[in-house]
C-alpha cells in the first residue's frame, strides 16, 4: 500500500507551530508511507493544481492531506484527487490546524499530537475502499396533494418549469378553506377575488395542459421512493362532466332531495345533486351518493333528464374509479382544521343556539354561505352585540399550549366587518394573548381599539368561563367570565387554534410520514427545512405542516416546488451519496432493531429473506443502526468498524 | 475502586469521539477563536455520534486509552433528528458496563457541544484532563499486548 502524505504548512498557521522535517522524520517507520510533500498552501490554485499533478505523477494508492479541518476544504481536495484520477474516498484529512496547531501551546506537544493525528489518518485511510455515487433515473413529474393556496401554488409553479403533476383534492371544489371566505385580513381583499386567478390557471392558464386535476380523490396506497414513486388514487365519482358542463343548474332544481351542506357546516340545505357553494370551481355540480334517492333504490332520474346539454354530460352509473401514477416526488398541502370546542363545552358549542366557530361565522359572512352574506342569528335578526373569543384551546396546556398566529387577526377583521355592516354593534374581545405579527398585523388591530363599539378584555383562564343562555329567550347568549363578571352577546364567535386535520393521520400511514406529537407532519428541520418532510422525496406545503396564514402558505407551496425543481432535474441522474449503511446479509439475524433506531425509514425488512435492508436513496448516513446492530452485520461505509478502530488504536499506540 | 498511585508527569490519552455537525465543529471552533487547551485528546471525527458502538469505547481502553469522550449535539439539535437520544440511551448501559469492569465513571463521559461552543469544548477537554490525572492511569491497561 503506497501513502502520499502532503502536509498543508498555511503559510506560517501549521508550519510555525508544527516542523514538517520533524513530521517526516517521525514517519519514517511506517513503511506504508510512499512520499511525504509539503506546500505553502495546499488549498490556493496553485497548491491545488500542485496536487492534482504531484498524484498524477506519483500514484498513489491512498492520499492523507495533513491541513486544515476537513470542514474547510475537504469536498476540495475530494474534486482535486478525482481531476488527477484518484477515487476521491481514498483520502483522509488530517486537522492539524484548528485542533492541533492554533490550540497547543507547547510547541514539543503540538508537534507529537499532530505527527499522531496524521499517523491515525495514515493508519485509517489504508482501509479506505473506493466508493462511487450510485446513479439513478428519475421520474420528473409531481403528485400534489390538497388544491388549497400552498397546494395550487406549488401545482402552478411546478407546471410553469414544464413539470406534469397530478393534482389531487378529497372534495369536490379547490381552492381550500379560503375560497369559502368572503374577505382576508389584513387588507380586506376578496378572498374567491384573490384565488380565482390560481384556480382559472389549473383550468385554462398557460400551463393548464400540464396539471392533471382529479377531485373527490385520495391516495390509497404509495410505493417506491425518491425518485420513483408510485401512487394509487381512488377517485370518487361525481356524475357529471366538469369540462362540458356549463354550470346553468337545472339539474339541481330538478333533483328532488336534500340534505344539509356540509360546506355551510349543515347551516343551510343542498340538493342530492349540487354545487357545493355558488361560484365553486370546477364550476359543475356533482352528485351525492348519501343523499340522492337512487341510492334508496329509486330509479330517479330527474337531473339527467333536465340537463339541457344532453344525456352525455350526466352519468348516473359513473362507479369508482382507481387511477395509478408515477411520480418522482409527492408534496403534501392538505390543509387543517380547527380545534374540537366540544372539548371546552363550558363554552357551549354545539348546546347554546348562536355559539358559533370562527369557520362558521366565514360562511355566515360570505355571500355564497348559507344566509347569503346576511349578518343574522339564528332567529334572523341582525345582533346588536357579538362577543369574540380569541384562543379558544390555544395557549393551554389543557389543550395545546401553541399559538396558531392567525386567530387575532382574522377576530379583528370579523370585528371590521361587523361595524361596516351593522353600525350600531357593540363588540367584546376577550383574549388570552394578542399576537399580531407581521409589518400589516395591527392594522386592524388600531382599527378596532379606535372605535368606540369595540372593548377588549383579557382573561386568564379560559376555564373561567360559562355560557349560558339568556331567560329571554331571544336567543341571547351571557358570558361570565369569574372575576370580570357577565356580559350579554347576542352572537358569540370562538377562535380556536388551528389543529390538524382528520385524514392526517391516514394519509401520514399511506405516505410513510410522521407527524408530530400535535398531528401536523413533521418537517425535516424547522427552520433548515420545514418545506420537507423526514422521508425524502415527500415535501411539506401549508398547514399541515403548522398553523400559518395564507402568506406563508403560498410561500410553502413555492419552497416544496423548489425542493422538487432543484432535486429532479429532467435528463439529470439522482446522484445517491455513498456514505450509507448496507447490510451484510450473511451475518444478519433479522432482530431489527436497526429499523427501530432509523429516523428516515431507510432501513426495511425483507420478509422472504427475513433480513434487513438498507434503501440507499433515503439513508443519511448517520450510521446510527451501524452501532446499534448486535451482529456487526451493518456496515458503515466511509465509517467502517475496522477503520475507526485502526484510527485509534493508531492514535493510543 | 482501586486507588492508584499515580506515577510523576503521567499525560492521560483520550479518545474523543465527535460528530461531524455540531461538536466537530465546537472544536474547530476553538481553534479558530485559539482557545488553548491540553494536547491529550484525539478526536475521531464520526457523522453522528449515534455511531459510536460501545465496542469502540471498550477498544480504546483496551487499546491505552485512560479516558473516553463522546461529544453529540444538544437535545434536539441533532443534525439527523435523534441519533444523539439513541447515544444517550446506549451510553446508560456502557456506563454499567464498566462499572462491572471497574473502570471509573469519570473516565468516560458523553457531552454536549455546539457548533459555536468552541471554549465549552475547550473546557469539557481541560475538566476531563484534570479528573484523568487525579485518577491516574487505567487499573486495567495493559496497552494494547494481550496478557
Amino acid at each position: 500500500m503506497r501513502v502520499g502524505v502532503y502536509f498543508c504548512n498555511c503559510g506560517i498557521n501549521i508550519a510555525g507551530r508544527i516542523d514538517p522535517e520533524q513530521v517526516k522524520a517521525r514517519l519514517q517507520d511506517m513503511p506504508e508511507v510512499d512520499y511525504f510533500e509539503t506546500c505553502g498552501f495546499l488549498c490556493s490554485e496553485d497548491g491545488k493544481r500542485f496536487l492534482a499533478e504531484d498524484i498524477r505523477n506519483k500514484e498513489p494508492a491512498r492520499v492523507v492531506i495533513a491541513a486544515c479541518s476537513p470542514r474547510d476544504h475537504e469536498a476540495n481536495f475530494m474534486r482535486v484527487l478525482e481531476s488527477a484520477g484518484l477515487n476521491p474516498y481514498l483520502f483522509q484529512m488530517a486537522n492539524i490546524r484548528e485542533q492541533v496547531a492554533w490550540v497547543t501551546s507547547d510547541p514539543e506537544r503540538a508537534l507529537s499530537k499532530g505527527v499522531s493525528a496524521i499517523r491515525s489518518a495514515i493508519a485509517r485511510v489504508r482501509l479506505h475502499e473506493p466508493l462511487e455515487k450510485q446513479k439513478l433515473d428519475i421520474i420528473p413529474d409531481v403528485l400534489v396533494i390538497g388544491a388549497g393556496p400552498a397546494g395550487l401554488k406549488a401545482a402552478l409553479t411546478l407546471a410553469a418549469a414544464d413539470r406534469r403533476v397530478v393534482l389531487v383534492e378529497k372534495d369536490p371544489v379547490i381552492g381550500g378553506k379560503p375560497v369559502r371566505y368572503e374577505e382576508l385580513f389584513p387588507a380586506m381583499e376578496c378572498a374567491p377575488c384573490m384565488l380565482e386567478p390560481l384556480m382559472g390557471d389549473v383550468f385554462h392558464g398557460e400551463h393548464a395542459d400540464r396539471v392533471e386535476l382529479l377531485t373527490q380523490t385520495n391516495v390509497v396506497e404509495v410505493t417506491g421512493y425518491y425518485g420513483n414513486f408510485i401512487v394509487k388514487l381512488r377517485q370518487q365519482p361525481r356524475h357529471v362532466d366538469p369540462v362540458q358542463c356549463i354550470g346553468c343548474g337545472e339539474c339541481v332544481a330538478a333533483c328532488p332531495a336534500s340534505a344539509p351542506n356540509e360546506f355551510n357546516c349543515g347551516m343551510s340545505e343542498r340538493k342530492g345533486i349540487d354545487f357545493p357553494f355558488a361560484g365553486a370551481l370546477p364550476y359543475a355540480p356533482y352528485l351525492d351518493h348519501q343523499t340522492c334517492v337512487r341510492g334508496k333504490g329509486d330509479e330517479c332520474r330527474l337531473c339527467k333528464d333536465a340537463c339541457p346539454l344532453g344525456p352525455d354530460i350526466i352519468d348516473l352509473d359513473a362507479g369508482e374509479l382507481v387511477k395509478e401514477r408515477n411520480v418522482g416526488a409527492i408534496i403534501v398541502a392538505t390543509g387543517a382544521g380547527l380545534y374540537d370546542c366540544s372539548a371546552l363545552p363550558n363554552l357551549g358549542y354545539g348546546r347554546l343556539p348562536n355559539v358559533y366557530t370562527s369557520y362558521e361565522f366565514e360562511r355566515i359572512l360570505s355571500s355564497t354561505g348559507p344566509t347569503g352574506g346576511e349578518l343574522v342569528t339564528k332567529e334572523g335578526e341582525p345582533p346588536g352585540s357579538v362577543a369574540i373569543i380569541h384562543c379558544v384551546g390555544s395557549l393551554d396546556d389543557g389543550h395545546v399550549p401553541y399559538c396558531s398566529g392567525v386567530c387575532c387577526q382574522y377576530a379583528f377583521k370579523f370585528d371590521h366587518l361587523l361595524r361596516s355592516r351593522l353600525p350600531d354593534i357593540r363588540i367584546t374581545h376577550l383574549y388570552r394573548q394578542l399576537v399580531l405579527p407581521g409589518k400589516d398585523g395591527t392594522t386592524l388591530y388600531r382599527e378596532a381599539v379606535t372605535s368606540h363599539a369595540v372593548d377588549l378584555i383579557r382573561y386568564e383562564n379560559i376555564s373561567e368561563f360559562s355560557l349560558y343562555s339568556c331567560n329571554s329567550g331571544n336567543g341571547g347568549t351571557i358570558i361570565s367570565v369569574g372575576q370580570y363578571g357577565k356580559l350579554n352577546a347576542d352572537l358569540v364567535i370562538l377562535c380556536p387554534a388551528i389543529a390538524a386535520n382528520q385524514g392526517a393521520a391516514t394519509l401520514a400511514e399511506v405516505l410513510d410520514v410522521s407527524r408530530d406529537r400535535w398531528g401536523f407532519f413533521e418537517e425535516l428541520h424547522g427552520r433548515l427545512d420545514a418545506a420537507q418532510s423526514k422521508l425524502m422525496g415527500v415535501y411539506l406545503a401549508g398547514t399541515c405542516q403548522s398553523p400559518m396564514d395564507i402568506q406563508q402558505a403560498m410561500q410553502q407551496g413555492m419552497a416544496a416546488a423548489g425542493y422538487v425543481l432543484a432535486g429532479l432535474i429532467p435528463g439529470r441522474k439522482l446522484e445517491i451519496e455513498p456514505i450509507t449503511a448496507a447490510v451484510q446479509t450473511d451475518r444478519c439475524g433479522g432482530c431489527r432493531v436497526c429499523i427501530a433506531v432509523c429516523p428516515y425509514k431507510a432501513t426495511g425488512f425483507d420478509e422472504e429473506s427475513r433480513k434487513s435492508a438498507v434503501n440507499p436513496i433515503l439513508c443519511h448516513g448517520c450510521g446510527t443502526c451501524v452501532a446499534a446492530c448486535p451482529a456487526g452485520a451493518m456496515e458503515g461505509h466511509h465509517f467502517t468498524f475496522a477503520e475507526i478502530t485502526a484510527e485509534q488504536e493508531e492514535a493510543l499506540g | 475502586m482501586i486507588r492508584h498511585n499515580v506515577p510523576a508527569g503521567f499525560e492521560p490519552k483520550i479518545i474523543g469521539f465527535l460528530c461531524n455537525w455540531c461538536s466537530y465543529a465546537g472544536a474547530d471552533k476553538a481553534g479558530t477563536a485559539q482557545i488553548a487547551y491540553p494536547p491529550n485528546i484525539h478526536v475521531v471525527r464520526v457523522m453522528c455520534s449515534g455511531r459510536v458502538d460501545p465496542q469502540f469505547v471498550l477498544q480504546a481502553y483496551h487499546k491505552g486509552a485512560d479516558g473516553v469522550l463522546i461529544l453529540a449535539c444538544h437535545p434536539g439539535d441533532c443534525h439527523y433528528k435523534e441519533g444523539n437520544y439513541r447515544t444517550a440511551q446506549r451510553n446508560r448501559l456502557l456506563k454499567l458496563l464498566l462499572g462491572q469492569f471497574g473502570i471509573e465513571e469519570e473516565r468516560c463521559r458523553l457531552d454536549y457541544v455546539s457548533a459555536g461552543e468552541g471554549e465549552r469544548f475547550a473546557r469539557i477537554v481541560t475538566e476531563m484532563v484534570e479528573s484523568l490525572r487525579r485518577l491516574g492511569p487505567l487499573a486495567t491497561n495493559h496497552h494494547g499486548k494481550e496478557a
